[in-house]
């Protein structure tokens, strides 16, 4: 049995099921940071220009707008400042742009989604986990928290979890059509974790290099359970053979 | 023994899909009530299929689907209540003022921390003018040996609305740095707090000195009782913070951090809205000769007035008054 080999949060629903999420480290949390900040750093690019327009009046018809230009201006790096960050956690269930393109999200230490509170406790608390440069406050407190939590996050009592993008295709694809080698029956079951080395090795075959491809497939065969050496020849024939052979060895009870 | 697990997942998976398209839904916010209904049952399936791999098939993918897709669904269907309109309105109308209420010890301290940096600053620069040149920044001091207030120059620099509007930001960072520096067991707030004071005194106490005081008076007495209250109370919920990290009480630190957070955050919450109005007093009435000065401190301290009755006031419950021991008090 396999555990869980990176830091994660465990939840307990009233279901009586054990949720074990994975929690997003240091690299991720950085990387989402970076998009946002550039989002915003290109947004700011922007609205400085159409800005310098309005308070310089190359045209001469924005007399009026520039007192309201430079209002919306202060106004403006504010939000970007402090409430960018907490009104998007807030509407879309714990994530920002850089966290939704990362795919990773902020939830309470009990797994439920932040609320308006733990959203602002976190996001205020930049000010400080940014100290005294680059976030180097926030880095050093979750290298040393289990879950990788900033100040802020021990503020507010959240953290961090990771979405990954899991393709069960791979257990339902069709068998090849015609199969040349019928699977062993009466061989031993197979394990799970079996089931699942055989299956991830069928979804990467067709990238490996080819004499790799056939001396992978050739000792999946052998731990899978060879067929009686008549047919063992055949079956590493190639690899197509192999692979289908394979195939038909961890679909067989269907 | 169960069923291989390819057969299983290719049973179950209709399910799994099923629930995965309505939780996107769900978060698209279009979901009907029969669908609704549709998915707890999912969930519920989902959760039973969850318990059975992580029995069967540990460790394989199709656990880790199950636990993410679980996870989702947990969040959706477990989220706390939203707030809306009428929990903004009740924040206002009672938790904002019940909570500074309850910890009005810590605001209290803060205040205490705040006219102890004031009294610092202005005995220094009173009783040792060399003082000044340490404590008052350099621009202040170069309006002030010219003779002239430095915030008559505010206005004639940029229109009123974005004077306004700018001052109201940089009160709002101050108070959010003052309480996030909690976060350093209070030593940041308590810093800042008697920095704040040391400040506001030695400048004072300088322009005491050069006969400037009226001057000054008249800048502050419209918008300062406000403010500086403000700043009390941010300070009061960064020593909060600071208090739970050092003394977390029967709890594990992490979580006397986290519940004393929700509590302190509030108190900042509840003064952003003041600080902006009070930039805008402090935007057009306080610089210039616009209002003369005995309506700039009537204003004042009807604001300040006003500003503490609601505090100490609103929301006021008979048991609260009856004076019933606080659940939290410290």
């Amino acid at each position: 049995m396999r555990s869980a080999p990176t830091p994660h949060l465990d939840v307990a629903t009233p279901e009586r099921v054990a949720l074990t999420l994975p929690v997003a480290g240091i690299g991720y949390r950085c990387l989402a940071w970076l998009v946002d900040a550039s989002l915003l750093f290109f947004f700011w690019l922007i609205a400085y220009f159409v800005f310098t327009l309005l308070v310089s009046d190359v045209l001469g018809v924005f007399q009026g707008l520039s007192g309201v230009a430079q209002t919306l201006m202060v106004v403006g790096v504010f939000a970007t400042q402090w409430l960018y960050w907490t009104v998007s956690e807030v509407l879309f269930h714990g994530q920002t742009v850089g966290k939704r393109a990362l795919g990773i999200r902020v939830v309470r230490w009990d797994g439920s989604p932040v609320g308006v509170y733990e959203s602002a406790v976190r996001n205020l608390c930049r000010a400080v986990d940014f100290l005294p440069m680059l976030y180097a406050a926030a880095c050093v407190s979750m290298l040393l928290t289990r879950q990788h939590r900033r100040l802020g996050d021990l503020l507010a009592g959240t953290l961090l979890v990771r979405e990954e993008r899991i393709d069960l295709d791979k257990y339902t694809a069709a068998p090849e059509a015609a199969a040349p080698v019928t699977s062993a029956e009466g061989a031993r079951t197979l394990t799970p974790e079996d089931v699942e080395l055989v299956l991830s090795f069928l979804s990467r075959a067709p990238g490996l290099a080819p004499d790799v491809r056939q001396r992978l497939g050739a000792r999946l065969v052998e731990r899978v359970g060879p067929p009686d050496a008549a047919s063992l020849a055949a079956v590493l024939a190639s690899a197509e053979s192999t692979e289908a052979f394979l195939r038909a060895r961890v679909q067989g009870a269907r | 023994m169960a069923t291989p697990l390819p057969a299983y997942v290719a049973r179950r998976r209709q399910d799994w899909d099923a629930l995965q398209a309505l939780l996107t839904r769900q978060r698209a916010g279009t979901l009907k009530l029969d669908e609704l209904r549709t998915l707890d049952t999912l969930y519920r399936r989902a959760s039973a299929d969850l318990a059975h791999t992580q029995t069967f098939y540990p460790g394989t993918d199709a656990h880790r689907f199950l636990n993410q897709l679980c996870g989702q669904a947990y969040a959706a269907i477990y989220q706390p209540p939203r707030e809306r309109w009428p929990a903004v309105r009740d924040f206002f109308r009672r938790e904002f003022p019940a909570t500074l209420r309850r910890e009005r010890g810590f605001v209290g301290a803060s205040a205490a921390l705040f006219i102890l940096g004031l009294v610092l600053g202005a005995v220094v620069v009173l009783w040792e003018p060399q003082g000044a040149e340490l404590l008052v920044p350099s621009g202040v001091r170069h309006y002030v040996a010219q003779g002239r207030m430095w915030t008559d120059d505010i206005l004639s620099v940029a229109p009123p609305n974005s004077v306004a509007s700018g001052i109201a930001t940089n009160n709002l960072t101050v108070t959010i740095v003052t309480f996030a520096t909690g976060l350093t067991f209070g030593l940041g707030t308590l810093f800042l707090l008697v920095n704040n004071g040391v400040h506001i005194g030695a400048i004072t106490a300088l322009c005491a000195r050069e006969g400037m005081v009226g001057g000054l008076l008249d800048f502050i007495a419209a918008h300062g009782p406000v403010e500086l209250s403000i700043l009390v109370i941010a300070g009061g919920a960064g020593l909060m913070v600071g208090q739970s990290l050092i003394d977390p009480g029967e709890l594990p630190r992490g979580q006397a951090l986290a519940l004393r957070g929700r509590e302190a955050v509030k108190l900042v919450l509840g003064c952003a809205p003041f600080l902006a109005l009070i930039g805008v007093v402090e935007g057009y009435v306080s610089p210039g000769d616009l209002f003369p000065t005995w309506m700039k401190a009537g204003l004042g301290f009807a604001l300040g007035a006003l500003f503490w009755g609601y505090l100490l006031r609103a929301g006021r419950t008979d048991a609260e008054a009856a004076g019933t021991p606080d659940d939290s008090a410290s």
